[in-house]
Order: structure tokens, then sequence, then C-alpha cells
């Protein structure tokens, strides 16, 4: 599979995530669909370079191998999406509390 | 990697199967069942893109990520009932956030770039990150070398944000009573799981952290798989009891301790009359940032436990 081919199939899915966040009702399901968005980007980055039979950047004898940047960016990447959906979970608490439901609707009626 | 080429292609469809599926579910119960399968999918690409640090990243936090998940929903499940079987959207909107998708994708497809992919870096980094950095782990070598201030700044907005989890779920008068059982009912089977999994979790952590600097795993994967341990004993032993002040205090202390370090070690490489041990400073950083990141992870579980206790 060729790096452009991944690289296709990431915005696709990047796209999905963004179809879940701006159409979903329940404020969960936002959240998560949030989460896909992180891991389209995760692979899109990865892709940068890849081709069949490449090695992990891992070892004494490196020749043929993937671009370790990336890689380090994204684990970071990785940790501050979770941390960013522990926020995210504690808004929705925090919301809940305060308008007794978790649908966006009924948040935006209450608003009003 | 023997078979890449013809498995790759096959976990890119189901993951994106998998993204369809979530995004179609309407059952809260079941999306959370969809998501673990999705996490273990998107470990599998991950592998097979060659990147063993980022699958493990991937792994140990998709279990903490959904036990959050399912901590957050059990504690609203009383308000979730309205949402979980939605009304089927009118075709407006059902289509129109499609087709506004669809053009949106189909131009960042448009602009992707199609250039060769520059090598030069990753040539400079492979080559060289052994004399500089220390190691046989690339990504190690980068993360705790080369771009140390990234990693810096990341365990800033790791404080940033627990911060932000503390204050938003700050409710006096509904504060969890220290030493308190919780309202969680725990089965037994659960419990001597547990407990016979937890010496084996526990080698793991230290494994993935000591060992960090020449095999996938470092103090981020570490960290979480020892904040993953805290979330067992609770279920093993169904207390509120750790003192929460304290681990917060403690992990800033530590983030002082890594920019200090850090600091100490570009000093010391810049310099020549000074040897320096590359090998103990990969460990001691590893340590730092695994310390660092288990505190943050067990301080944003034990608030979600404590949210709404009375």
């Amino acid at each position: 599979m060729s790096s452009n081919m991944l690289e296709i199939a990431s915005v696709f899915m990047f796209f999905i995530g963004f179809y879940g966040v701006i159409t979903s009702k329940s404020i969960i399901k936002s959240i998560v669909a949030i989460s896909l968005m992180e891991a389209a980007v995760v692979v899109f980055f990865l892709s940068f370079g890849f081709i069949d039979g490449i090695m992990p950047p891992i070892g004494t004898d490196l020749v043929n191998v993937a671009d370790p940047l990336p890689q380090a960016l994204m684990i970071t990447a990785i940790i501050i999406g979770v941390a960013v959906t522990a926020v995210n979970l504690t808004m929705m608490i925090s919301l809940c509390r305060q308008f007794n439901t978790m649908d966006w609707d009924d948040v935006r009626k209450d608003t009003e | 990697m023997i078979g890449t080429g013809f498995i790759l292609p096959i976990f890119i469809f189901f993951w994106i199967i998998g993204a369809v599926l979530i995004v179609k579910e309407q059952h809260i119960h079941r999306l959370l069942v969809t998501l673990g399968i999705f996490s273990c999918i998107s470990f599998a690409c991950y592998l097979l893109l060659a990147s063993p640090d980022v699958a493990m990243a991937q792994a140990v936090i998709s279990v903490f990520a959904t036990i959050t998940f399912i901590v957050a929903f059990e504690k609203y499940y009383k308000y979730a009932d309205r949402s979980v079987i939605q009304a089927k959207p009118s075709m407006v909107k059902f289509l129109a956030p499609l087709c506004f998708c669809i053009v949106l994708a189909a131009m960042f497809i448009y602009f992707i770039p199609d250039y060769p992919f520059a090598t030069a870096l990753r040539d400079q980094y492979v080559s060289m990150f052994k004399t500089d950095i220390g190691g046989e782990n690339a990504v190690t070598a980068i993360y705790l070398g080369y771009r140390l201030y990234d990693t810096v700044f990341e365990a800033l907005i790791l404080l940033v944000s627990i911060m932000a989890v503390i204050h938003l779920s700050h409710y006096k008068d509904l504060a969890a009573p220290r030493g308190m059982p919780s309202e969680i009912q725990n089965s037994d089977i659960a419990a001597v799981t547990i407990r016979l999994v937890c010496p084996i979790m526990m080698l793991l952590c230290i494994f993935l952290i000591a060992n960090g600097h020449i095999s996938p795993g470092g103090g981020f994967q570490g960290g979480v798989v020892a904040a993953s341990l805290f979330v067992c004993r609770y279920m093993i032993h169904d207390l509120y009891d750790i003192p929460i002040v304290q681990v917060i205090n403690f992990e800033k202390f530590i983030f002082v301790g890594i920019v200090l370090l850090g600091a100490l070690f570009i000093y010391l490489s810049v310099q020549t009359y000074f040897p320096i041990n590359q090998t103990a400073y990969l460990v001691a950083m590893n340590m730092l940032i695994g310390l660092k990141v288990a505190c943050g992870f067990l301080i944003v579980f034990y608030r979600f436990i404590a949210f709404e206790r009375r």
C-alpha cells in the first residue's frame, strides 16, 4: 500500500470523524468522534515516506527504516489526545449536572 | 515486516468500517464496545506502519480512555436514556453535512502534496542519534534529545489539562469523603482476576520504563500502565483513599525535575570537559516522565470516580 493511498484513507477517516462531530445529538458521541479524528491524524503523519517492507527505527543495524520524527511527535499527540478527551468528558459531566441532559438540542433549548 | 503489503490494506479497510460504525451507532453501550474494537484495529495499523512505539502508546492509552469513558458514562447514565435511541434524522439534516464533508475531503485530497519524500533529516537522525543522544531506539532519542522542548511543553499541557479537570469537577458540597467505599459494585471474579494480573502489569510497567531506550516503550507508555495499576487497585479495594492533593503537588515537582534534567543534559552536551552517561540520562528521564504521566492520569481517574458520590 503506497503512502499516497494511506494519506487519502486518513483524510477520509478524518472527515468521517468530522461528520460525527457535526451531526451527533449526544454529547458523548461527539467526544468519541473527536478521538476518531485524532486517530486519522496519527495515521496521516505515520504514512509520510512509508513504503512496503520498511523497518521500525529500533536496533543496532539501521538500514531502510521508517522516519522516527513523526513517530516521536505522534506519541506526544496520543497522550495529549487522551488529556483532551478527559477535559471534554469533565465538561460534559458539568453540562449534565447543570442542564440534566446529554443532548445538544436540549442544552441549546435551555440556554435560549 | 513480512506480508505488510498484503495485510495493511485489509486493516485500513476495517479501520474505516469501524469508524463508520461508530458514527452510525445509536446505542451508547455498543458505541463504547465498538470504540474498543476500533482502538484495537488502530493498534494493528500503527504496528504495520513500522512504528511499534506509537502502537504501544495507543494500546495502553485506549485501555485507559475506555475506562474513563465507561466511568463518565456510568455516572450519568440517568441522563442518557433520551439520547440513546435517536429519532431518524430528516433528509436535509443527513445530506447537508454529508455533502459538506465530502467537498472538504475532496479539497484536502486534491491538495495533498505529491512531490517525493525528503529523506535528509531522517538520514541525519538515524545515522547520528547513537552518538548524539545514545540508546538504540531512535524515537526515544528524538523525544528525549533532539525534540526535548516538545516533550517539556507536552508535559506542561498535560499539567494544564489536569488542572482544568480538577477545576471543572470541583463541587464542595458533593466532594467524596476520603476512605469511604465507592458506590460501584465490584464482582469477586473481577477482584481475584485483577489480583493475579497486577504483578504482571507491574513487571510490564518497569520493563517499559527501564528498557525504553533500547526497545519499544518509554516513559509515556509505562506511566499509563502504572496509572492503570492504580485503577486496578481501586477495583480490588473499592476505596477512595489516595491523598490526591499530595499527588498533585508531587506532579508539579516532577515537572520541575524534567525541565531541570533536560536543561542539564543540553548544557553538558555542548561542552567537552565533563563526560556524561547517556544511558543514565535516558533512563532517568524516562522514569521522570513515567512518574509524571502516572500521577496525571491517576488524578484524572480519581476525579472521575469522586465526581458525584454522596
